[in-house]
């Protein structure tokens, strides 16, 4: 039995290393490799460069939108506006663009800037008002959207300007401009997750918002940034999908921040705060884009889809839960 | 920690057997195989539609491989959907996009790639496809201006010609190119036939049951003599029914819809819904697949299948002789 006393040592070695040093979960990478494996021998048409990059493009509204849902969820807070804030700031874009006419970097500027303003507005509420996370964020969401659809006159504006456009479809080097974008972003965010004070400080917020205040640091003004960070990140997954579509469509994103935060969760994320990792939920958005794109493929209608999507969400926080039970019995 | 090994074990256990079944059911690649992308399946239209397209390929004898987002503004999911269909390198596509652009940059994708694209239910713009530099092997779907005009036509016969009051024209999803046509094509038929027929308001109903009875209790308040509504689709004519029985109006205010889904018919036969000017998407998706043989056999095909459409009312479905009731679904 020598060797099973020397495994577990290599495993959870591996394990403790890829926690403390990458910040993500092992399971979750095995998870996806094992889907990637399993949709590879099913279809034909999986493994290729060119499936690889539909797959990260098809993720990256989605998963820029997941980046936003990690900072906050890993701060103890909630944000239900994000699919809202990022169609009402990719109508906002179209509107400076098409309406007015404007420079097309400032139609970008205007997409980031009024998802930064409506998350500003949610972390001022939280903050200052003392309304819940869920309240506050619950009636963002009604009101971006309200607002987007009054902006647009409740039509979805066309005719982006060729630079704006680009953004969604054009192809550097082969790559689709929001992958590059998207990747970008994680890696940006990981950083600062993962190995900033800012990071330290947002998940202590979300582990214990007393001893977070004991220790120091300024709650408040923290929770302000963040929230207003997950509204700026909306705004530019509002821009990528403006430009992919190549119209600023005032319902674009109903629903998106659900999935986002299944992407969250799935990644590793916990529900109630104090853990989170951009990497993990970078693995997370990739295991629903190869599980939606597998079954595609493989022609499976898209309301199994669905079905799947939720199975996975279930089944990745038993998972966890089972696991962070047989360590604290140890 | 130390469970972590059993775990693998049994997981890369079930992982082998997985693979194992999966590597003898293994499907093989297939060059004839044309890609279908629906709109959604959530509506009995495009159920019909797809009943079309798949007995439209077995009598063909092609193979078809068909898809369609979760909902009928899910224009982002969409496109993922057509980028990922390209995969299986089909020798056609066949696609109902949502919106006029939305699906454009996979569209040109399988352009450079010789995919044969058609324009399944005239969701294109011919203008947007011209300015991209993309060129659709046909467009195929009812000539939704003249369904609007059959409605308008069917007003008429039913008011006369002299007829006065109010209309209400509920459109389709905003920017949506197949309601704009059918509302346009109502209201200019109703203009040169009875411009005693006001049309006082023409609204975004963006397909839905729901909104569509909304706007028409709020334009019963602010009219309460409107003669008629015309809806862009049967679902919004469905839920517009609903208000106008609600404001004890029924008899006063026709109703015509357009579509002919079996919803509507139930409604007509029960006398609530007046008209339905019934597109044949069954014999659309039928015809698509047809020409798409004869294209990439090298055969030539139209730029522009219109498919005609039929207005039904009680007295057409109870008497039962129209020929082309068969392809009412």
């Amino acid at each position: 039995m020598a060797s099973e006393t020397a495994q577990p040592g290599f495993w959870s070695r591996v394990q403790r290393a890829s926690v403390e040093r990458l910040h993500i979960r092992l399971e979750s990478l095995l998870v996806l490799v094992a889907l990637s494996a399993v949709m590879a021998v099913l279809s034909p048409y999986f493994l290729s460069l060119s499936n690889f990059l539909n797959i990260l493009l098809a993720t990256s509204t989605i998963g820029v939108l997941a980046i936003a849902a990690t900072f906050v969820i890993g701060s103890g807070g909630l944000d239900l506006s994000l699919g809202s804030v990022m169609g009402l700031s990719g109508v906002a874009g179209a509107f400076v663009a098409v309406n007015l006419g404007w420079w097309s970097p400032l139609a970008v500027l205007a997409c980031i800037l009024a998802g930064g303003i409506a998350g500003y507005i949610n972390g001022q509420l939280v903050t200052r008002a003392f309304v819940p996370a869920f309240i506050v964020t619950l009636g963002m969401l009604g009101l971006a959207r309200g607002l987007a659809l009054v902006i647009s006159q409740g039509r979805a504006i066309y005719g982006l300007p060729p630079e704006i456009v680009y953004i969604g479809q054009g192809r550097p080097f082969g790559v689709p401009m929001p992958v590059i974008l998207l990747v970008l972003t994680a890696i940006v965010a990981h950083c600062l997750l993962a190995y900033t004070r800012f990071g330290r400080h947002t998940l202590a917020l979300g582990d214990s918002e007393g001893a977070a205040r004991a220790a120091g640091i300024r709650v408040e003004h923290h929770r302000r940034i963040i929230y207003t960070l997950s509204g700026a990140l909306a705004g530019l997954a509002g821009l990528l999908f403006t430009a992919r579509v190549n119209a600023g469509d005032p319902t674009a994103g109903i629903n998106y921040e659900l999935t986002a935060i299944t992407a969250a969760i799935i990644g590793g994320t916990n529900l109630f705060g104090g853990r989170a990792s951009i990497l993990g939920t970078m693995i997370g958005a990739l295991i629903m884009g190869v599980l939606q794109n597998g079954l595609t493929l493989l022609a499976v209608q898209s309301y199994y889809q669905q079905m799947a999507i939720g199975a996975v969400l279930i089944l990745a926080v038993f998972i966890d839960q089972y696991q962070v039970r047989k360590e604290s019995r140890v | 920690m130390t469970s972590f090994i059993p775990k693998i074990n049994r997981f890369t256990l079930a992982f082998g057997v997985a693979m194992a079944l999966c590597a003898a059911t293994s499907a093989k690649a297939d060059d004839a195989e044309y890609g279908v992308l629906m709109k959604t399946l959530a509506n009995p239209f495009w159920g019909a539609m797809s009943q079309g397209v798949e007995s439209g390929a077995k009598g063909a004898g092609v193979k078809i491989f068909e898809q369609a987002a979760e909902s009928d503004q899910a224009a982002e999911p969409q496109l993922n959907l057509c980028n990922t269909m390209l995969e299986r390198k089909p020798a056609a596509m066949i696609t109902a996009a949502i919106n006029s652009t939305n699906l454009l940059p996979c569209l040109k994708v399988a352009q450079e790639a010789g995919v044969k694209i058609v324009d399944l239910d005239n969701n294109l713009d011919q203008a947007v496809l011209d300015k991209e530099g993309i060129k659709v092997t046909f467009h195929i779907g009812s000539d939704n201006n003249a369904a609007g005009a059959q409605g308008a036509e069917y007003l008429v016969s039913k008011l006369g010609k002299d007829a006065k009051g109010p209309v209400l024209v509920i459109e389709g999803l905003s920017g949506n190119i197949t309601g704009e046509k059918r509302a346009k094509g109502f209201a200019d038929k109703l203009k040169e036939l009875a411009p005693g027929l006001e049309i006082v308001a023409s609204l975004p109903g963006d397909w839905d049951r729901g909104k569509a009875a909304s706007i028409a209790t709020d334009t019963l308040t602010a009219h309460p003599d409107l003669v008629a509504i015309f809806c862009a689709n049967d679902c919004m004519a469905l839920g517009a029914v609903e208000s106008v029985y609600a404001a004890g109006k029924g008899p006063q205010v026709t109703i015509i819809g357009v579509d002919g889904n079996s919803d509507a018919v139930k409604s007509i036969k029960e006398g609530r819904l007046n008209a339905s000017v019934a597109q044949l998407p069954y014999l659309v998706g039928k015809q698509a697949v047809e020409n798409v043989k004869k294209a990439l056999a090298g055969e030539k095909v139209e730029d522009s299948i219109a498919v005609p459409t039929l207005v039904l009312t009680k007295e057409v479905i109870d008497a039962g002789k129209e020929p082309m009731l068969e392809y009412v679904k």
